[in-house]
């Protein structure tokens, strides 16, 4: 039956994973709502919620490299639908962020007299943002340079190198992580306190779990990479993971040159 | 910015092609269409293993002089009220996360 097949799109079958995804999601809302509010099972329904939502992740991205990687359904043509679906998605998430440094430029730019007029506000204790911010920055694009490494070494056909350069963007990566964990745990403020501290932790905590979403991504890519699923001709998913990872690096200079060291001096 | 210009060339591309029965074809244009650059690739992962080495190298060196240098903790600011809000309990008890657990309770 593949000789009928006279078109190079790709008619997914029927699967479970949309309605399971959509019920992990709607126990997670609610479960969530009902953990932060004083409801009776809130923990546990968002536990369950986070399980099956990432259950369903699992499950669905596996039958998706199955359809790619063993069924090669994924041309030519395919591939346009997650490249220009990853562009959007990553569109979507400047946004996001934009509204945080919106937030925290509002805030700072005429400091209300409830703070004491002035920014940071009076009696809030700032990180020196020329200690662990400043050494937090270059990791990021050392890391963005290793991927660019990584993605040449796929399209010169150097398999070997390429996993060696994705250990080194996920260890760059890693290292990043472990520093602003402790720079968090270091920090003398905290969430609440004033509008500093709601700001600060948004924006660089947001920031900051993007990086681990971006990491994990590169996980995956540096295994399909060990396991030999990306070719010189087909790897999407790389693709998309690198522009996720530069989206990630060149946003880090936004929080540190304007909430670190302009904000925090 | 490359990003864009490639994505804005592929879609032109798609613009550009014929609308009748050319759907089924693979598309001749598709090969890098959204690359950033279209060097030589051995050059490349020799020049971008360089740049990496060097920035590892870079971070070691911020990472030994931060860790050596030791900093300072500033003074207990007086309570302002707009300082540790607390409206209501946290899920998981009184205190903060990433919080100096230091209050009676």
């Amino acid at each position: 039956m593949m000789e009928s097949i006279r078109h190079s799109y790709h008619l997914v079958d029927p699967s479970p994973w949309p309605i399971s995804g959509s019920l992990g999601a709607l126990a997670t809302t609610v479960g969530g709502v009902m953990y932060m509010h004083p409801f009776q099972g809130g923990a546990t329904l968002l536990s369950l919620g986070l399980i099956f939502l990432l259950y369903t992740m699992f499950v669905w991205w596996r039958d998706v490299l199955r359809e790619s990687t063993l069924e090669g359904h994924h041309t030519k043509a395919v591939q346009l639908g997650p490249r220009y679906g990853s562009i959007l998605f990553i569109v979507s998430e400047v946004m996001f962020l934009f509204a945080f440094f919106w937030a925290s430029s509002h805030s700072s730019l005429a400091p209300t007299v409830d703070i004491g007029g002035i920014w940071p506000p009076k009696g809030i204790g700032v990180l020196d943002p020329r200690e662990i911010p400043f050494l937090n920055t270059p990791i990021l694009p050392s890391s963005g340079a290793a991927v660019t490494w990584a993605h040449h070494a796929i399209l010169a056909g150097k398999e070997k190198r390429a996993v060696y350069a994705l250990v080194a963007t996920v260890s760059l990566a890693l290292v990043f992580t472990g520093f602003q964990g402790m720079e968090y745990y270091q920090a003398p403020s905290t969430i609440s306190d004033s509008i500093y501290g709601s700001t600060f932790f948004l924006a660089t905590g947001f920031h900051g779990f993007h990086v681990i979403i971006g990491t994990l991504f590169l996980i995956i890519c540096c295994i399909r990479q060990y396991l030999g699923h990306l070719t010189k001709e087909h790897h999407v998913g790389f693709e998309a993971a690198a522009w996720y990872w530069h989206f990630v690096d060149v946003v880090r200079l936004f929080p540190f040159v304007s909430i670190y060291w302009w904000g925090g001096l | 910015m490359s990003t864009m210009r490639s994505g804005l060339r592929s879609a032109c591309a798609l613009l550009r092609r014929p609308v009748d029965g050319t759907a089924g074809k693979p598309l001749a244009l598709n090969k890098r269409r959204f690359a950033s650059s279209a060097h030589d690739d051995e050059y490349e992962t020799a020049k971008w293993e360089k740049i990496t080495y060097l920035g590892i190298a870079t971070c070691t060196i911020l990472s030994i002089y931060h860790l050596s240098s030791g900093h300072e903790h500033p003074p207990e600011p007086p309570a302002y009220p707009y300082l540790h809000i607390r409206n209501k309990e946290f899920p998981w008890g009184p205190d903060g996360l990433f919080e100096v657990k230091k209050h009676d309770h």
